[in-house]
């Protein structure tokens, strides 16, 4: 048993199908008895160059324990599936389980985002609410 | 005394917590050591010691193949 830390960059038109690719290799790590210590959605990422014309990819990182047999599986699942633009595997020393600055700043990211459109539409409701009431009082002078 | 005879720069990395470690995933960090143009700044210039140094390089490869960072600025 070794441990691998594996990102992969899914098509961004298939990204619906990532927690069932997620689940399939779950099942087939954890069946050999590995095991996933870490495992990250980093979502839809703009890409630093294009890779098949493509300008976004939906990465996710795995940090894995598992035997030679399983990781060639794994391997060789990525390569023959369309949907996998490419992956990349390395050794690890330990197993890591602490968030990855990606995924924490993407995080954040999202905190900031539904913070903003929370904003957005608790003012669009009170401007709402003063043209009504700005209505009220026209109709009411009349 | 000679005239070029200057005081090497040093960087210092702060080896605490994983937002300063030396890894692919820390762009941020590593875009540090990587001219606008997106090639790797020698050690020489940046004043890592050669042990970093390697490790950056290999950080920045391993970033650039999965598309975090650009190989150059002529993409597209």
């Amino acid at each position: 048993m070794r441990h691998y830390e594996i990102v992969f960059l899914v098509h961004p038109d298939q990204s619906s199908q990532v927690p069932a690719m997620i689940d399939r290799y779950r099942a087939s790590i954890e069946g050999a008895s590995g095991t996933i210590h870490r495992l990250e959605d980093w979502g839809r990422r703009h890409l630093a160059y294009p890779i098949k014309k493509l300008q976004k990819a939906h990465y996710v990182l795995m940090n894995i324990e598992c035997d030679q047999a399983t990781l060639e599986e794994l391997e060789s699942s990525f390569r023959f599936n369309d949907a996998v633009l490419r992956s990349m595997t390395l050794i690890k020393k330990a197993a890591v389980t602490e968030a990855s600055v990606i995924a924490s700043e993407t995080a954040e990211a999202t905190q900031v985002a539904e913070k903003a459109a929370a904003e957005r539409s608790a003012a669009e409701a009170a401007e709402k609410a003063k043209e009504a009431a700005s209505k009220e009082v026209a109709t009411d002078s009349e | 005394m000679a005239r070029h005879m200057r005081r090497k720069k040093h960087y210092a990395f702060s080896t605490e917590g994983e937002a300063n470690s030396i890894d692919y995933k820390n762009v941020e960090l590593l875009g540090e050591f990587v001219t606008e143009t997106g090639k790797i700044v020698p050690s020489r210039i940046t004043g890592t010691s050669a042990k970093n140094q390697r490790q950056i390089t290999n950080a920045i490869k391993r970033s650039r193949y999965i598309a975090l960072m650009p190989f150059c600025d002529a993409h597209e």
